[in-house]
């Protein structure tokens, strides 16, 4: 019984983690019908600043998190404007081949500059535990979780209260109506676009923090994003979170009662049996699979 | 695109005009068999020309040309973009391998059985999966390629798991001779005429123009008579089928295979990058598309050994942007329109 | 339709007139003073960190080689050069660029990294007459399938774990009594887990269920978790480097403390290991192909202690064995082409087969099969930040750290 309790528990945690992994991509994918194939590839860019400023100035990572965020702002305003904003009226695939080239890019170029060893961010807490009776509470991976379920509420307030989370939402439901309102859709597209990468580069943080990386982990983390996102649902800011902690507990209770190498093929079938049978997701908006841009 | 209002057109102006122009009319028609059989012949002449290691990377080309041309059947033509395309690949490739490990079977026999089996597969899960529209549709074929590639690992006894399978080649539980490097050649070519000549045939039958109509409208499409399920499946089983038959060949080439390369995604998105970045919806452009794509790809590899995949993510940027209709179809409009601006591409597509 | 087809029968005839070109490229060798190697590397992809550090390793021998005057073949002294490729940590690919080398004539060939793509030059190599030295490729079922073509100079996957169970087996007092055995589900840790439990059974232990994770997961909370509630005195990973750095840090974080401490195959040699762990890599045991205190030297490397000094003054590290048993396989193919006094592949192959000579990687001798029987292979433990040798005790630097004592 202990030990399905430490897996529950562990398995949620480690979908709260997911969850921030995915929640830009689940976002971008929403608003602006966008596949970020280079989610991955964010995350772990996120996750060398946070190391460099780790190593550099000695900053926890809970704080260089922030500055990951800032700089994959700025990265994915400067791609979205520059790059992504020239196809956006193509076939719809289209985007995914143009960030798939752009995660060869970003890897390969992380593999150039950070060579490929593997790191992790060194904290004196992170991989401690708290005790609840028979079940440990790793508190990396907790403050991680809270980091996360923080994110979420605070994007769902950002798009119902604030003007630009508004303008995100407006042009996401309907670019043309959006624009004719007033909205500059380039704009906001680069907006959400950096938003995503920057939420992206603060995950990146957490998982250098809880675990180890280099650049050739980048692939998973964008696999994930997808099982997550589409799990979830889009559409919604919660979907990503209602998606990330779906896939933890299944893998969790998957390593449980078989093998431990059956994990990832439960994930792939939740989702798959998720999609046949809900095929908007768990929480997701059913309109947002067959818009119609203008 | 442009091919169908072509041959639309072209039957049409026969009928009205005299003989001679019907007779040119029939000969225009022929000439992109007469055109195939051609490339073929340049492409059994140029066997004798090229060393293994690139005769190799030729055999290659032609494994993706048939791959990109199956793609483009569900993905080009009927625009239901598969991403997981893969799992018939290794579903092909692991069955050979199985039947030719544990029963010792005949090559040939394995592979038919595995071009079905991987074309039983497309109708058992294409009948779900095949509802869901778009990016979902994507993602649910994504996730049954990666959760195949889990199962396969997990079943050592049948598939080796993560330890890989062998096919024996030697010694007497070798059932088919190696067919080396110049038997997969030929192998490899039939295979690559194989998918163009079913690409070009349903390009030209009703079963294409069914998936086309799906393409644009599909409740239009549904509304005139067409069956859309029906339709959709049948593609989607060709595809499976003719994708089946390559990985069941892919594995008798490598003799050992591994799960974590028959089912890896990447070659996926390289038979949608050669399709969509030749041009999608069209015969010719997965062709060239493969064909072009693989080359760049060798070249870079070879000589610029650290910054090869930096320099192909940059060049399939640039080609995306440029060029997002696919360099056939941009072709065959410029040529129509006199309009070769690239930029006036950008500029068409842009937000 | 007339510009597609005018494509098309443009496209043939360049296919065609290429064709006409090739024969006419043939490379030549760059005359016949120079002995050349191909080596297929894993440059990119996921096997990239261990491809890079087996190109140092080769390069260091071509360097060392170089600064001594050359290889001495026959009365002449050939110049050392080897032509790298990057096969982007993918067997098909590592098996291609095999194939492209016999193409250019370059018939002596070093490995890429690990089993899965040496295997599948192997089988090339076997085809094509060429020879080919192992420098990273230890899964025995290599050498199960009657190649004669492939040395490895590294010794085989069922090693790696029988060598800890044997430290621990003839140092630690007191004696554990269970071991439980943690498994990446590729071949390679597969065949080291075997070897592992049958060098266990052997010496008494009992072993519990081998418990498997997917490889390359940085998530093994599903197998400690299990193992939590039975207790183990040793648990032992058969792994590579992610999951083994996740085998200690998450048991840290879920509280799985066997008395005994933890033993790992591939991952506590490399120097990330104990840095992105810390404190708790602290006596943590690994297995490694090598170590600087290796007895054993030879005329281009000197002792194990000087090829450290080397790679530390060319690449600004400590080596890692990977770096050691690249330099190793190399050096091979050099004694071997020395000692046949021609680069004929034949003849190189069976110089490869007779060779028996001490080394900086201990003793290079292989059996029939092509494996290196031996050598044996060095376990190390994390003391104070680094991993130290402590078995063979003949070659310990210093003496073996028990957890389990402290009880």
């Amino acid at each position: 019984m202990t030990a399905l309790a430490q897996a529950t528990l562990y398995g949620l945690l480690q979908g709260g983690l997911l969850a921030l992994v995915a929640v830009g991509f689940s976002l971008v994918w929403g608003v602006m019908n966008i596949i970020n194939v280079a989610q991955g590839a964010f995350v772990i860019l996120g996750a060398y600043v946070a190391w460099e400023l780790n190593s550099a100035l000695g900053l926890d990572p809970f704080l260089g998190m922030f500055g990951a965020a800032a700089v994959l702002f700025v990265l994915g305003y400067v791609v979205q404007r520059g790059l992504i904003n020239l196809i956006v009226n193509a076939p719809i695939y289209l985007t995914l081949l143009l960030t798939f080239g752009l995660d060869l890019m970003l890897v390969q170029g992380m593999n150039i500059a950070f060579t490929a060893d593997f790191r992790s961010i060194p904290t004196s807490y992170a991989g401690n535990s708290i005790a609840l009776g028979d079940v440990r509470v790793p508190l990396g991976r907790l403050l991680a979780f809270a980091v996360a379920v923080a994110v979420t509420l605070l994007l769902v307030a950002m798009v119902n209260r604030t003007r630009t989370g508004l303008s995100i939402m407006a042009t996401g439901m309907d670019r043309g109506a959006a624009r004719l309102m007033g909205i500059r859709a380039r704009h906001v597209y680069a907006l959400t676009f950096g938003l995503s990468a920057a939420l992206a580069g603060m995950a990146g943080a957490m998982v250098g923090t809880v675990g180890t990386f280099n650049p050739a982990a980048a692939g998973g983390y964008t696999l994930l994003s997808f099982v997550v996102a589409v799990l979830g649902g889009l559409g919604n800011m919660y979907g990503a979170l209602v998606g990330g902690l779906v896939i933890g507990l299944v893998e969790a209770w998957a390593g449980q009662y078989l093998s431990g190498t059956w994990v990832n093929a439960f994930a792939f079938l939740a989702l798959i049996v998720v999609l046949v049978l809900r095929p908007s997701g768990l929480v997701g908006r059913a309109f947002y699979a067959t818009r119609v841009e203008v | 695109m442009g091919a169908s209002s072509a041959e639309i057109s072209a039957p049409a102006r026969a009928e009205t005009a005299t003989a001679r122009p019907r007779a040119r009319a029939r000969w225009r028609r022929l000439l992109p068999w007469a055109a195939g059989v051609l490339v073929l012949l340049a492409c059994l002449g140029l066997q004798t020309q090229l060393y293994t290691g690139q005769e190799r990377t030729v055999t290659t080309i032609f494994m993706f040309v048939a791959l990109a041309q199956a793609w483009n059947i569900i993905g080009g033509f009927a625009g239901y973009a598969s991403f997981g395309q893969v799992v018939f690949f290794g579903i092909g490739g692991y069955s050979t391998a199985v039947v030719m490990y544990h029963l010792q079977l005949n090559f040939w026999l394995a592979l038919v059985l595995s071009g079905l089996l991987a074309a039983a597969f497309g109708a058992l899960i294409g009948l779900p999966l095949l509802r869901l529209k778009g990016h979902y549709f994507a993602i649910a074929t994504l996730g049954v390629a990666e959760g195949m590639r889990e199962v396969v690992n997990n079943v050592p006894g049948l598939t080796g798991g993560g330890a890989g399978i062998s096919i024996p080649t030697v010694g007497p539980r070798a059932s088919t001779p190696y067919l080396g490097n110049d038997g997969f050649y030929i192998l490899f070519l039939l295979l690559a005429a194989l998918a163009v000549l079913v690409g070009g045939l349903v390009s030209r039958s009703k079963f294409g123009l069914a998936l086309r109509a799906i393409n644009q409208d599909e409740d239009a499409a549904g509304s005139m008579g067409v069956n859309t399920t029906r339709v959709k499946v049948a593609a989607f089983t060709l595809s499976g089928f003719l994708v089946g038959l390559v990985g069941a060949s892919y594995a008798f080439q490598q003799v050992t295979i591994f799960p974590e390369r028959l089912f890896d995604v990447d070659i996926t998105v390289l038979m949608v990058m050669m399709v969509v970045i030749g041009g999608s919806g069209t015969v010719l452009g997965p062709l060239l598309g493969a064909v072009g794509l693989q080359y760049v790809s060798e070249y870079l590899r070879q000589h610029y050994t650290d910054l090869h995949t930096f320099i192909l993510g940059a060049i399939i940027i640039a080609a995306v942007v440029l060029v997002p209709q696919g360099v056939v179809t941009y072709a065959r409009e410029a040529t129509r329109t006199r309009d070769f601006s690239l930029l006036g591409n950008v500029r068409r597509y842009r937000l | 339709m007339r510009l597609s087809t005018l494509l098309v029968i443009t496209s043939a005839c360049a296919l065609a007139l290429s064709g006409c070109g090739s024969k006419g490229a043939a490379q030549s060798d760059a005359g016949s003073d120079t002995l050349t190697l191909g080596a297929a590397v894993s440059l990119t992809g996921k096997l990239a960190r261990e491809g890079g550090l087996t190109k140092e390793g080769y390069e260091l021998c071509q360097s060392k080689v170089n600064a001594a005057g050359g290889v001495p073949v026959g009365g002449k002294k050939l110049k050392l050069d080897i032509q790298y490729q990057d096969d982007t940590s993918k067997p098909d690919t590592a098996a291609q660029l095999v194939e492209q080398f016999n193409d250019k004539d370059v018939k002596l060939i070093l490995s890429s990294y690990g089993s899965a793509n040496s295997e599948a030059q192997a089988a090339v190599v076997e085809r094509n007459g060429q020879v080919m030295a192992d420098s990273a490729g230890a899964d025995n079922k290599i050498f199960e399938k009657g190649y004669r073509r492939t040395f490895a100079v590294l010794s085989p996957a069922t090693e790696y774990l029988a060598s800890i169970v044997k430290s621990i087996a003839e140092l630690a007092k007191p004696k554990p009594k269970t071991i439980a055995f943690v498994s990446a589900d590729d071949g390679f840790s597969k065949t080291a887990t075997e070897g592992g439990i049958a060098e266990a059974t052997k010496q008494g232990f009992t072993v519990l269920p081998a418990q498997y994770v997917p490889n390359g997961t940085s998530d093994v909370s599903s197998a400690l978790t299990k193992l939590k509630g039975q207790r183990p005195d040793v648990i032992i990973g058969s792994v590579h480097l992610v999951e083994g750095i996740a085998i200690i840090k998450q048991a840290h974080e879920l509280g799985v403390t066997p008395s005994g401490g933890f033993g790992e195959s591939v991952a506590p040699p490399t120097p990330d290991f104990a840095k992105t762990l810390g404190g708790q890599a602290e006596n943590v045991l690994g297995s490694s192909q090598w170590t600087d205190t290796v007895k054993g030297q030879d005329k281009y490397f000197g002792t194990a202690k000087q090829y450290s000094d080397d790679i530390q003054a060319k690449y600004g590290h400590l080596p890692d064995y990977h770096d050691a048993e690249a330099t190793a396989a190399c050096l091979a193919l050099v004694l071997a082409a020395e000692k046949a006094g021609s680069t004929e592949p034949d003849k190189v192959r069976d110089a490869l087969a007779g060779l028996d000579t001490e080394s900086f990687f201990g003793r290079i001798k292989f059996d029939q099969t092509g494996k290196n029987v031996s050598k044996p292979m060095s376990v190390i433990q994390i003391q104070d930040g680094k991993a130290v040798t402590v078995w063979p005790t003949e070659a310990a630097e210093s003496k073996f750290v028990w957890p389990g004592a402290k009880q």
